[in-house]
């Protein structure tokens, strides 16, 4: 197999980049990892296409003047509409990937390392194979030698699929297919491995000293990955030493989890030379790709079916991971199904989470709130794979405010531990909690208002580095409506200056987020078949993963085709075999990419329409009585509520029904979406807080929270505040209790459990989310609407440290704020 | 999991016999939302803790599920449901500190399935117990890992050896009651007051109460409470569904003009056993509860030995003791 492509690698180092042949281009292009990368980090991924964007599929930013010619009145747009698969959801009877049996199928389950870095010596299966019901076993040594050379992802170290040294806890080392689940968990057990167990580094801190040992021929020191070149505007140092007051904030975020209902499955089978596979992926056609990659088949030969039915994403399922890939091999080499699910900790402990960091940060401000300089610097734990975070957490400390002296560092370091990876976005929620705790102590430094000291400095005029102009105008109206849904004027006050009961203090924070989410990507692809009873088929490449995609692209085909939409129908699942390719249903990209892409085929299909609405008036007109010769131009015509009328007298009609029967068969409309580049794309939010700490407890309850949204065009205000609801939870949840934790000495993952990984539970939540949906139209989205599927998980840490501050007069910046830092820096106060 | 026979107890002997026949690597079960949905389910087993091959299921023995309600107590199966016990109006009424330690545990969902011997008997949550990769002492392995490891749960009180904490609430809830066990074995049948049924390490490791392999917890009783004795129960969690306590407090007092006479103040999530703050109730002895629950609940520094990790707990178990003893008499 020809050398693969390290996707990050060709991010990360120029040098790489500049000696790839045309072929790896090709080959990155069709990677879900490269996928995943210009879709969750679009601003990191610019510079490449920039350079490369001749040997790359066009992708990217996008933006627009204000949406023009904007209907006046909508008929769908703009509707409070129901999920259209809801009934499954809710009831749990839909097609979910877990409720699936198919006859004779197989069950399999991981052999993972204990060692957090070992070379394994020795799999002896001889046990495990005696065991009745057990079926197949793969592992290093008896894996086919078509697949030994294949990677996945970007080294170093490498990942191969079984791997001789092992780099986390984790990592596979046997696969069991058995009759049934429990005779596979039984079978691993029963696999004896030795291991040569090696020094591994689990505090990223440690790696990036010179002193700890290499694990792989690196120039870096230690474990680091990689050094990025700051970004430098002004003179950082000089701009510092003049300012009147510098603050300084050293701002830490913890390891996230997803924790989607549904972990993560596959079934699969082979028919003849073609492998199907059910998966719970958020992007089926990448994961087709990926294993087609994995599997040395061309992409039609593999079939992935998203079941539509799936128990969410939040960014770690965008291509294949190893479990797929084995299943796949097993499944052939066993001529049964294969179905392998992870256990709630294979999810947590052998897939990505967002990424640990550290950020030092340090602002220079003059007493009249005027920003002199800023120098921040970003640590981040990438685990036990190359990765790309701590640059991803730059977009707010580089955009947010205007700052003219700033200089941007960004260190990525390797651990033997989880590896690191998208989370309802990367590195944004970082960032902001980084910028935004700083902005809000450089506020109570200078004695002004943090609101006040906000919108003095917001930058509204784009990127100050590229001078790309902002998608969106919305920051300054959030700022503004949120201040005033939690009566900042009124409410706000001295730090510790509100004893609400003894012991108890109440506090308000709020928090800014600027975010390179929620423009679409390429890929806009979409079809609409009107058929001949005058329904609407909408055939959407874009993966429902709980968001309400599907009933977003209904209500964009009925709003377009002038048909009501109860005539719409479209399937929960896609099967790559039937559906077009829209991209991922990652990075909020899927309002503008499958919306689109569905808005183009609609505008095909009614193009359509009017053409063969016009020959029938034409022709109806020849067989009337006395028979008429009349001309009917389509730009007369205009389907409005499922009939084909004229402009000048929409009592002139034809039922869409009559007009498709009036053709060959049905009416097929296809769109493809190409967006431009040219503008910075960013989501705009607001969020604030009024909490109570209790002191003596150290309890932090959220009494109530405001969430303001720039959504460009709230299309269905129902699922946008869904969104923005189940995003501020997650977030309050990294905020205030969730952290993945290992054991220091072993790196043994201590809490990989949902009830030890203490996310947050109904209630403990804030009784009442104030959700705001702030709708400044713009031409780049499809109506004018804004992606939001991860902007509103970004605010909530630093909304609550400010509350937190706000209320006991002493910073608690390290996410999660838990009770006992609460307690630690009040006694340390 | 491991493959296991299931086999249903029809009488109390019955279930003690299979025990007695089938030696260490039987157990009684119940709800089993910890010993197959936890121990199973995760592989907890070690030298010291055989992973279980027979199961003995006691919901199928009449006698061990329901209460009964005498003058002077009540008697609980130990095989019935915690919803049965906590949604009882009864209980509610005589017992309410029990039936609120109840409702506090883990979700409807279990408090459905899970039994009250179930929930008195399950093992610990400390996670490198819970952890198949660390053999503690717990397991009879030859290491406590929370010593050097991140103990921020772990015990304050009491701990050594093995740093758990006990992490039933009922449990808690019964020995503020002054509630006992009935417990059957193959030498018959005995009684015995929860004052001497938890176990710290130091007498055995390997488990947390005194119930042989062959013994089975047949119901528990509580005595009602004196005239003029007032209760409360809180506990403390890191969310509100779906938590074991990091610490609860279970206060039972009889006073007279606000003046303490007589009672309990139990602890759990602080130390190996359900912890009995004698220290607190001696600073109340004799005193006004109001006017003494702060110094008293301070008290309990002077016992506390806190780890690494969790000096926080005793800040948190005081102000929690104080709270619960304001509740009482409120």
């Amino acid at each position: 197999m020809a050398q693969q492509v390290d996707v990050l690698r060709a991010v990360q180092d120029e040098r790489y980049a500049a000696q790839l042949t045309p072929e790896q281009w090709s080959e990155l292009s069709q990677s879900p990892q490269w996928q995943e990368f210009v879709t969750e980090s679009p601003e990191l991924a610019a510079p490449l296409i920039a350079k490369y964007g001749n040997q790359l599929p066009g992708n990217g930013g996008n933006g627009g003047a204000p949406a023009k010619a904007a209907a006046a009145t909508f008929t769908t747009i703009g509707k409070r509409v129901p999920r259209v698969h809801g009934l499954g959801i809710v009831t749990g009877l839909g097609r979910y990937v877990q409720n699936m049996r198919v006859p004779g199928m197989l069950f399999m389950k991981t052999l993972r390392s204990p060692h957090p870095h070992a070379k394994v010596v020795k799999v002896d299966t001889s046990q495990a194979e005696k065991l009745p019901g057990v079926v197949a076993i793969l592992h290093r040594g008896n894996l086919p030698k078509e697949y030994k050379d294949y990677r996945l992802g970007s080294g170093p170290p490498n990942r191969y699929l079984f791997n001789e040294e092992i780099y986390e806890v984790g990592a596979p080392i046997a696969a069991v297919a058995a009759e049934s689940d429990h005779i596979a968990d039984e079978a691993i057990h029963l696999i004896d491995v030795q291991y040569e167990v090696l020094p591994a580094v689990l505090d990223f801190l440690e790696g990036i000293k010179p002193s700890t040992p290499k694990q792989w021929d690196n120039k870096l020191d230690g474990t680091i990955l990689n050094i990025e070149k700051p970004l430098v505007r002004g003179d950082p140092d000089g701009g510092m030493a003049k300012a009147q007051i510098v603050v300084e904030v050293v701002a830490t975020r913890s390891t996230e989890q997803h924790m989607p209902l549904e972990t993560s499955i596959a079934i699969c089978w082979w028919d003849n030379d073609r492998v199907t596979m059910h998966y719970t992926t958020q992007y089926a056609h990448g994961a087709r790709n990926g294993l087609a990659q994995a599997l040395g088949l061309p992409q039609n030969k593999v079939r992935i079916i998203q079941n539509g039915y799936m128990g969410s994403g939040y960014g770690f399922r965008t291509g294949v991971d190893l479990q797929e890939i084995h299943a796949a091999i097993l499944a052939k080499l066993t001529g049964r199904p294969v179905r392998a699910m992870a256990t709630r900790s294979e999810d947590f402990i052998a897939r990505g989470h967002r990424p640990q960091n550290r950020n030092e940060m340090k602002l220079g401000v003059n007493r009249d709130g005027t920003i002199v300089a800023g120098q921040f610097k970003v640590i981040s734990n990438v685990g036990a794979q190359r990765g790309s975070a701590a640059s991803g957490a730059w977009f707010q400390m580089q955009l947010g405010y205007k700052i003219p002296n700033l200089r941007l560092e960004g260190v990525d370091v390797f651990t033997n531990s989880f590896k690191s990876g998208a989370l309802r976005c990367v590195g944004h929620p970082n960032g902001a909690m980084a910028m935004e705790t700083l902005m809000d102590k450089a506020a109570y430094a200078i004695n002004m208002d943090p609101l006040e000291f906000r919108l003095k400095s917001i930058n509204l005029d784009g990127n100050p580095d590229t001078k790309l102009p902002f998608s969106n105008p919305g920051i300054v109206t959030c700022m503004n409506e949120a201040a005033k849904a939690i009566d900042w004027k009124a409410k706000f006050h001295a730090p510790k200056a509100k004893e609400v009961r003894p012991g108890v203090f109440h506090g308000i924070g709020l928090a800014n987020v600027f975010c390179s989410h929620g423009g679409g990507s390429s890929n806009a692809t979409g079809i609409v078949i009107v058929t001949s009873d005058g329904n609407v088929q909408v055939n959407s490449g874009s993966n429902e993963i709980g968001d309400g995609q599907r009933t977003q692209m209904v209500m964009i085909a009925a709003e377009t085709l002038g048909i009501p939409l109860a005539r719409m129908s479209i399937t929960p699942h896609i099967d790559t075999d039937l559906h077009p390719d829209s991209g991922m249903s990652a990075g909020s990209v899927q309002t503008n990419t499958g919306g689109w892409g569905t808005y183009e085929a609609a505008m095909d299909a009614k193009r359509q329409l009017l053409e063969w609405g016009a020959k029938k008036f034409m022709d109806d007109a020849k067989k009337a009585t006395p028979p008429q010769t009349i001309t009917v131009k389509p730009e007369e015509l205009d389907v409005v509520d499922g009939n084909v009328v004229f402009k000048s007298d929409p009592n002139k009609k034809l039922t869409v029904a009559q007009v498709v029967q009036s053709t060959t068969g049905q009416i097929i409309g296809r769109g493809v979406h190409q967006q431009p580049a040219t503008w910075q794309r960013t989501a705009f939010g607001t969020h604030a807080a009024e909490v109570e700490v209790d002191t003596n407890l150290g309890t932090v309850k959220v009494l109530k929270y405001v969430a303001a949204h720039d959504v460009g065009r709230a299309i269905n205000p129902l699922a946008l505040e869904q969104q923005i609801e189940g995003g501020t939870i997650m977030g309050l949840g990294a905020a205030l209790n969730e952290e993945l934790l290992i054991d220091k000495a072993t790196g043994v993952p201590l809490n990989d459990n949902i009830l030890d990984y203490k996310a947050l539970s109904i209630q403990d939540v804030p009784r009442k989310i104030d959700i705001i949906l702030v709708e400044h139209p713009r031409e780049y989205g499809v109506y004018g609407a804004h992606g939001i599927g991860e902007p509103p998980i970004t605010p909530p840490g630093a909304t609550i440290a400010n509350a937190v501050f706000n209320a006991i007069g002493v910073r608690v910046d390290a996410l999660p704020i838990t009770r006992e830092k609460v307690l630690a820096a009040l006694k340390a106060a | 999991m491991k493959a296991f026979e299931l086999y249903d107890a029809a009488t109390v002997q019955d279930a003690v016999s299979m025990l007695s026949k089938f030696g260490p690597a039987a157990k009684v079960v119940a709800g089993g939302s910890d010993l197959v949905a936890g121990v199973m389910k995760d592989w907890i087993h070690g030298k010291g803790m055989p992973y279980p091959e027979k199961l003995i299921d006691v919901t199928t023995i009449p006698e061990m599920v329901g209460i009964k309600l005498a003058s002077d107590s009540a008697t609980i199966g130990a095989a019935t449901t915690l919803s049965a016990i906590a949604e009882s109006p009864q209980m509610q009424k005589g017992w309410r500190v029990l039936t609120d330690s109840l409702f506090s545990v883990a979700s409807p969902e279990i408090r459905n399935l899970g039994t009250l011997g179930g929930n008195i008997n399950q093992r610990p949550r400390c996670w490198f117990f819970r952890g198949e990769k660390f053999s503690c002492y717990k397991k009879g392995g030859d290491f406590c890992f929370a010593v050097t490891g991140d103990n921020r749960y772990n015990a304050i009180i009491g701990g050594e050896l093995c740093y758990i904490v006990h992490p039933s609430d009922a449990a808690t809830a019964l020995l503020a009651l002054n509630a006992s066990a009935t417990i059957a074995g193959t030498g018959g049948t005995r009684t015995v007051q929860f004052d001497n049924y938890f176990t710290g390490p130091r007498e055995d490791v390997l488990r947390e109460n005194i119930l042989k392999p062959d013994e089975v917890m047949v119901n528990v009783t509580i005595p009602r409470l004196a005239p003029n004795t007032k209760t409360a129960w809180t506990k403390l969690k890191f969310r509100q569904v779906y938590d074991f306590a990091l610490v609860s407090v279970a206060v039972v007092a009889t006073q007279e003009n606000g003046v303490w006479k007589d009672g309990r103040v139990v602890l759990g999530g602080v130390a190996p056993v359900p912890y009995r703050a004698k220290v607190v109730e001696q600073a109340l002895a004799g005193k006004n509860i109001k006017e003494n629950a702060k110094a008293a609940a301070a008290a309990i520094k002077t016992v506390a030995r806190p780890m690494s990790a969790n000096a926080y707990k005793v800040d948190v178990a005081t102000a929690l003791i104080e709270k619960t003893l304001l509740d009482a008499i409120a």
